[in-house]
């Protein structure tokens, strides 16, 4: 289990992580969302061991994380961090090599892994040929290659067409599957609201919002209600506690400040005619982030 | 962590040799060596007038002049000990306008030699191009010879008179201590071979390793691989496997031009049959097999027994020196064309020990440049200079050393804290402040 424990990170007098606390267990995926500079990369310095914090701990199965155990660490930074000089092969070698693996375990994993994502004949092309998509995709199998007990992906969909995040989705479910901790900060809601059982929000360094997804999209208060049919909008928009109305193609949205809304809202909306959906649902994960935050993930 | 240094460092020094710019780069150095050595072959290939004695057609109209200017040549040429030089005399009744109708006189001078009541002779000198000072100089002192003894033939002094009076005066060279000629001797070929084969290569190699390392780690770092490598080990042996890869990658470029030049050697002894490389311009005139026996026949072979490994001893240090401060200014960089700027002070210092190493010579017993050679960087280009000259002692050359280690030590005290911190700062912002921070732990 990785248990993060009140960590801060002061750079000079500038407070970049303030007191941030989380565990994840194995076979979880936990997402860390902020926008830039809200201390996503700091965090993740942090727990690779990269950036010693100035008070706090980190700790992976209850030892500190340090050289002794970083083999058991797959990391993907935000940006490119290959060697574009290098082949694909020669790549993996250098990195898999650096994380203790024997060249031949490596040449096998890599196989595996390139013949999953279908670009088995790069192996032998330099990664400054290849494109920004592709390299995206050895940059991941490269960290990947030593089976990590603990991978951490920073913006892992960047710069992929949905076939190809379809393909990484599956990739690192089946690696939480098979007990890998994973911890992962994107810039598409969606893909974290499908992913991450666990989250955490960060904003200037702290801690907004963290829990379980099914918990917190709970605990919002704020919901949605689609329906569809012919309504009386001005009568809806009267009702206390409705926040506000959108036309989104055949359908209304209708923001309600709390789930007793929903019945105010249902007795004007069965006086409609020809209402073929009344849906009360949970908001989004991006609503939950802009209001938490104040702006968006971009 | 011990065979992740190795791999690093073998990786390192793999990306360095396994590249076709290596191999080209070192073919295009056995060329230009072999060309160096060859230099005067390949001169004399392409032909010209620089090996053909200067002719002077001579119309001696006193009838009596020309075998005393031919006398003098001879003896003069003597004297000089230098074929180049010498004024070839041909005796001729034919006017300027014939001599300068036939092409081939182009370049030969013509002199019309007339009898003069006054001053004995009187010469005009006539050339189609121009003379040098230093050839009508050379020409004036043996007419000028000529004439004197032609005066002293006509003022009736008898044979024995004429014959003492005309003689050169043998002059004796006598050097006290004759140890002091050879070993003089040797020094100076020694110093005259120094130069051109130890410190040259050196500042060129410790240019090679400066950019050499401040590349590689400004690549890694610029790509963010440095994160990924430095996740999975420490700086520590990130910034030494840099260091010793370059300094193996070093010494290896430095056997290889050992090599080259052996090939350069051979090549002259194949092709010319000599080793005599007097003819590559040098004003030392080195021979390397009278280097050889000379050094070994004299004492300062047992000097050479402590010089070359103190030599050897103090350019290792310094090229680790290089590396390391490479390595720290290089971390500190976001991009090679910082690194470059950053860099260039540090070269500028070792050129100015590359100068200093040259003036050494001139300015014998220069307080100023001794103190210098114990200056760090300057000093594994001056202190060796300033040893073989006999200017300095052993006792001062290990002090240079030492003072080296000492730098070396707190570059990797020191260095390494600014290593750990700049590798993964990617912001010029504040970097001063940082580096200090980072210095202070």
């Amino acid at each position: 289990m990785l248990e993060v424990k009140n960590i801060t990170k002061y750079y000079g007098d500038f407070l970049a992580v303030n007191n941030l606390s989380f565990s994840v267990k194995p076979g979880e995926i936990f997402g860390l969302l902020g926008v830039n500079g809200a201390g996503k990369t700091t965090t993740f310095r942090m727990i690779i061991g990269l950036l010693e914090p100035t008070s706090g701990t980190v700790a992976l199965d209850g030892k500190k994380i340090d050289y002794s155990v970083t083999d058991k660490i797959g990391f993907l930074t935000e940006e490119r961090s290959l060697l574009t000089k290098m082949t694909v092969r020669e790549q993996a070698i250098y990195y898999g090599t650096l994380k203790g693996m024997k060249k031949d375990d490596i040449l096998k994993k890599l196989d595996s892994l390139l013949d999953k994502f279908g670009i088995s004949n790069y192996k032998d092309k330099k990664i400054k040929e290849l494109s920004k998509g592709n390299q995206q995709k050895i940059q991941f199998i490269v960290s990947i290659l030593n089976d990590p007990k603990l991978l951490i992906l920073d913006e892992p969909f960047s710069g992929l067409d949905p076939f190809n995040v379809e393909l990484f989705k599956k990739q690192i479910t089946e690696m939480a599957e098979n007990g890998s901790i994973i911890i992962f900060s994107s810039h598409r809601m969606e893909h974290v609201e499908l992913f991450c059982k666990k989250l955490l929000i960060l904003k200037n360094g702290t801690d907004v919002l963290s829990g379980n997804l099914v918990d917190i999209k709970k605990e919002y208060r704020k919901k949605n209600i689609i329906i569809k049919g012919d309504i009386d909008v001005s009568e809806i928009e009267h009702i206390d506690g409705v926040v506000g109305i959108e036309k989104q193609g055949l359908e209304y949205e209708v923001k309600i400040a709390d789930l007793s809304v929903a019945d105010k809202v249902f007795e004007i909306v069965k006086s409609g005619h020809n209402i073929t959906k009344f849906s009360v649902e949970e908001p989004s994960l991006n609503e939950i982030f802009i209001a938490k935050v104040g702006e968006t993930y971009d | 962590m011990t065979s992740k240094l190795k791999f690093l460092t073998l990786e390192s020094l793999k990306r360095k040799v396994k590249t076709k710019w290596f191999l080209v780069a070192n073919i295009l150095i056995l060329i230009v060596i072999l060309c160096l050595f060859n230099i005067d072959s390949i001169i004399k290939l392409f032909g010209g007038d620089f090996n053909e004695n200067q002719i002077i057609y001579v119309n001696d109209q006193t009838n009596i002049t020309y075998e005393v200017l031919n006398a003098q040549n001879e003896s003069y040429t003597k004297i000089l000990d230098d074929e180049q030089q010498v004024f070839e005399l041909k005796k001729t009744n034919k006017s300027e306008d014939e001599i300068f109708a036939d092409k081939k006189n182009k370049d030969a001078w013509y002199l019309v030699i007339t009898p003069d009541t006054e001053n004995t002779l009187k010469a005009k000198l006539v050339s189609d191009g121009y003379i040098s000072s230093y050839d009508f100089a050379q020409f004036n002192g043996i007419i000028n010879n000529a004439k004197q003894n032609i005066a002293l033939a006509q003022s009736n002094i008898d044979q024995a008179e004429l014959a003492k009076i005309s003689k050169s005066v043998d002059v004796e060279r006598v050097i006290l201590d004759e140890t002091k000629k050879g070993e003089e001797e040797g020094t100076q070929m020694i110093m005259s071979t120094v130069f051109p084969f130890v410190i040259l290569p050196f500042f060129i190699l410790s240019l090679f390793l400066v950019q050499m390392v401040g590349a590689e780690v400004n690549d890694e770092k610029t790509t963010r691989g440095m994160e990924i490598i430095i996740s999975s080990v420490s700086p520590k042996v990130h910034f030494f496997s840099k260091v010793i890869a370059s300094n193996l990658f070093v010494l290896l470029q430095g056997a290889l031009l050992i090599i080259f030049v052996g090939i350069g050697l051979l090549s002259r002894i194949i092709l010319g049959g000599t080793t005599d490389i007097s003819e590559l311009g040098s004003s030392a005139g080195i021979d390397i097999s009278s280097v050889i026996n000379e050094v070994l026949t004299s004492d300062i072979v047992n000097n050479l027994v402590y010089i070359i490994p103190l030599v050897i001893i103090l350019m290792l240090v310094t090229f680790v020196a290089y590396s390391l401060l490479a390595g720290v200014l290089a971390s500190m960089t976001t991009n090679i064309e910082d690194f470059q700027q950053l860099q260039t002070p540090i070269m500028i210092v070792s050129l100015i020990g590359y100068y200093l190493a040259i003036m050494a010579g001139v300015f014998e017993g220069s307080l100023f440049i001794k103190i210098l050679a114990f200056f760090p960087f300057i000093s594994a280009i001056l202190a060796p200079s300033l040893l073989v000259l006999g200017q300095i002692g052993i006792f001062e050359f290990v002090i240079s050393i030492l003072i080296m280690i000492v730098v070396v030590a707190l570059l990797i005290k020191y260095g390494l804290k600014i290593y750990k911190v700049g590798i993964l700062n990617y912001s010029s912002k504040d970097l001063w402040k940082k580096m200090f921070k980072a210095l202070r732990g």
